[in-house]
């Protein structure tokens, strides 16, 4: 006769006694260790980011003059309106498209240029020409402005001498916008060297091996494998480049140009500056600065929605 | 259709050479396996065959025509990476056609080319979907047909199954072997895996260190190693080894060891004294009774067993002989414990003899040849020997 092999016996288990009062609290207490260690940070963060942001928020509301003995004076939306009629508000967010259009080459162009030549730079060499080519972050905003004041100096100055020029650099509209995008990009170019050459090494050299074997050209390797694996790292350096062109370029114009000539390199951030810390209309710079964090947060998060679509991550 | 020599080539890498004057002929059509220990350099080799690492010394015919400086893309070599290297960003159909697009071929014969491809491979519901999308296996599928698209000379597959799970390997296994037989290309194959290497390969270059140990057949290298190393690589359990000494008793030669006694049969004085390694592999240990006298002048080891493992089929004991450990293999169950005295048999033939400072295989010098010495000798199975 027959019979079934019987399935595995199920394992007898003991019922583990339900955890004390102190279990528990001691349970609670672990799971607490992580938002212990996190909370620091986060603490600074809401002291310096988020409380500054809402009380910039309640100060668009009033009008003051930043003087303590000075009581504040609910005015509504009234700094919004004289905002918006305000001609300089227009012209210094078309001032600030200018400085990013125009730093996206020191950015994005020139790194990529510099850094798909110099991967053949290899070893010790590598690092003198990463360190060259990162000195210029490293030198404060303040002083290498004064530098460039020399250099652009209309009579004596390097600039006007090596060009056979006699252009005042710094006091004519055009030309001031131009040294100002031009000092920002030197100072940042490095920065953004270093960006891309670290998103050419997370590059796998299979791809561009295989891509050699399968008969491509080394243009074509570039153009249709390393350039869009590459994705990623552009689409961050162009957001860096929206959103905080206007940042770098402040101790520049506060430094060389006080915003002028005639406003012409006020940009966004400088005119909100303006507006607070030289005509003492905390009110007003604190709308300009509401306005401008909404809009630069709409950039920022079509730009993220943009780079989760073009960019391919390399598994 | 394509023959690759290989002349003396070498590379080093600063102070290390990764390939050591490697000779190899591979005739058209050959499905070669380049066999070794990771480390052994031979990923290196086949770097260097694809065009992807400019060898230090040496050259690469394909065809009889050098190649040695030609850049890949001019190569007709196509090319399997461990990682599949797949372009993530574009579709299957866009990795398999692109060496089609590379080479600027009309639009009409890339789509009907990739779509031929695809149907051979079973990728045609995948066409549309990104690397990241597909499974292991699927990557693989479509890493060969992106080298399969194109009918190139030759392919050289680095590690193509590593990544794939055990049962998954079996079945490409077999597929790339059938593969092989309906293109009748040449196929230059990477692996560590001794079962890919025993099962795929017309020919196993076996590498170890840089440097070529042996290149043969399946048969040729697992009957006839050519090294210690090749002996003990090859062969799961690996091939028993034990230092030994070739003794003249009573007329005739024998190898002796402690707790050994094999004898080799005819007269030859000149080789008594010799220190030698004696290899044999664990299917070739015969266990004698216990209680049975032995045949005289049979093979005779004792040994203690240390541990028996249970492969479902057969069991190996490990056995501890001398100071040596050889593995017997037998059908299940064997009637060994740990702690057993065991009493082991070999065929005489059976037992391979290797020089113990060049680690390389003796063999008898034909009786025709004069005086029956044990020379140090290099099986000649490829037109270039190994160095």
């Amino acid at each position: 006769m027959f019979v079934e092999l019987d399935a595995p016996a199920p394992v007898a288990v003991r019922a583990v006694p339900p955890p004390s009062r102190s279990a528990r609290l001691r349970r609670a207490g672990r799971s607490l260790v992580p938002y212990l260690y996190l909370a620091p940070g986060l603490v600074l963060l809401g002291i310096w980011v988020y409380r500054p942001l809402v009380q910039t928020g309640q100060l668009s509301f009033f009008s003051w003059n930043l003087l303590p003995t000075t009581p504040m004076v609910p005015v509504g939306f009234e700094n919004y309106e004289r905002l918006f009629t305000l001609p300089e508000f227009g012209t210094s967010i078309w001032r600030t498209v200018v400085l990013v259009l125009g730093l996206l080459p020191f950015t994005v162009v020139v790194p990529v240029a510099v850094g798909l030549l110099a991967r053949r730079v290899r070893g010790r060499a590598a690092v003198i020409y990463q360190a060259l080519v990162f000195a210029p972050l490293l030198i404060a905003p303040v002083a290498g402005a004064a530098v460039w004041q020399w250099l652009l100096d209309p009579r004596s100055g390097a600039i006007n001498q090596v060009l056979g020029t006699t252009t005042n650099w710094l006091q004519e509209p055009g030309p001031a916008q131009l040294a100002i995008i031009v000092i920002t990009g030197w100072h940042v170019l490095g920065f953004a060297v270093l960006v891309v050459a670290a998103g050419l090494a997370g590059i796998s050299d299979d791809y561009a091996g295989a891509a050699a074997l399968d008969g491509a050209t080394p243009g074509q390797v570039t153009r249709w494998i390393t350039l869009p694996l590459l994705s990623p790292t552009l689409v961050f350096l162009v957001l860096m480049t929206v959103l905080l062109s206007a940042q770098w370029s402040f101790p520049l114009i506060d430094t060389l140009t006080n915003g002028g000539p005639a406003g012409a390199t006020t940009n966004v951030y400088y005119l909100l500056w303006d507006y607070g810390f030289h005509s003492f209309d905390a009110g007003l710079g604190a709308a300009a600065g509401v306005i401008f964090f909404a809009g630069f947060g709409v950039i920022a998060a079509a730009l993220v929605a943009l780079s989760d679509r073009v960019t391919f991550h390399d598994n | 259709m394509s023959r690759i020599q290989i002349e003396g080539l070498t590379r080093r890498f600063g102070a290390v050479t990764a390939v050591d004057h490697v000779d190899l002929d591979v005739p058209d059509g050959d499905f070669l396996v380049l066999l070794g220990p990771s480390g052994c350099g031979k990923s290196t080799l086949l770097r260097m065959l694809a065009g992807l690492t400019p060898p230090s010394a040496g050259r690469i015919l394909l065809d009889g025509r050098d190649i040695t400086a030609t850049p890949p893309r001019d190569r007709d070599l196509a090319m399997v990476f461990q990682s599949y290297a797949l372009y993530p960003h574009l579709t299957v159909a866009r990795n398999i056609g692109f060496p089609l697009r590379a080479r600027r071929r009309p639009r009409p014969e890339v789509a009907s080319r990739t779509e031929t491809v695809a149907r051979v491979l079973g990728l045609e519901e995948l066409l549309h979907r990104r690397p990241r999308e597909l499974s292991g296996g699927q990557r693989q599928r479509v890493a060969l047909a992106r080298a399969l698209v194109r009918d190139p000379g030759a392919f050289l597959l680095d590690e193509p199954l590593s990544n794939l799970d055990a049962t998954l390997r079996t079945a490409t296994r077999a597929e790339l072997t059938e593969l092989h037989r309906r293109l009748g290309s040449t196929f230059v194959h990477v692996t560590h895996d001794q079962v890919e290497a025993m099962t795929m390969a017309t020919r196993i270059a076996v590498l170890n260190a840089g440097r070529l140990e042996q290149v043969g057949t399946a048969a040729q290298v697992y009957d006839e190693p050519a090294s210690v190393f090749v002996a003990g690589f090859l062969g799961s359990p690996a091939m028993g080894l034990l230092p030994g000494r070739i003794e003249h008793v009573e007329g005739s030669l024998r190898v002796l060891a402690p707790d050994v006694d094999i004898p080799l049969g005819g007269p030859d004085p000149e080789d008594a004294g010799r220190e030698v390694v004696l290899g044999i592999r664990a299917e070739h240990l015969l266990l004698v009774e216990p209680t049975a006298a032995p045949r005289p002048g049979a093979a005779l080891l004792r040994g203690t067993v240390r541990l028996v493992e249970n492969l479902g089929s057969e069991e190996v004991a490990h056995c501890l002989v001398g100071d040596a450990r050889l593995p017997v293999r037998g059908p299940r169950p064997l009637g060994l414990a740990a702690g057993d005295p065991v009493t082991l048999t070999t065929a005489p033939e059976r037992v391979h003899l290797f020089d113990p400072a060049s680690g390389r295989r003796l063999v008898r010098r034909p009786a025709s040849a004069g005086t029956a010495a044990v020379s140090t000798h290099v099986p000649d199975l490829s037109a270039v020997s190994p160095s």
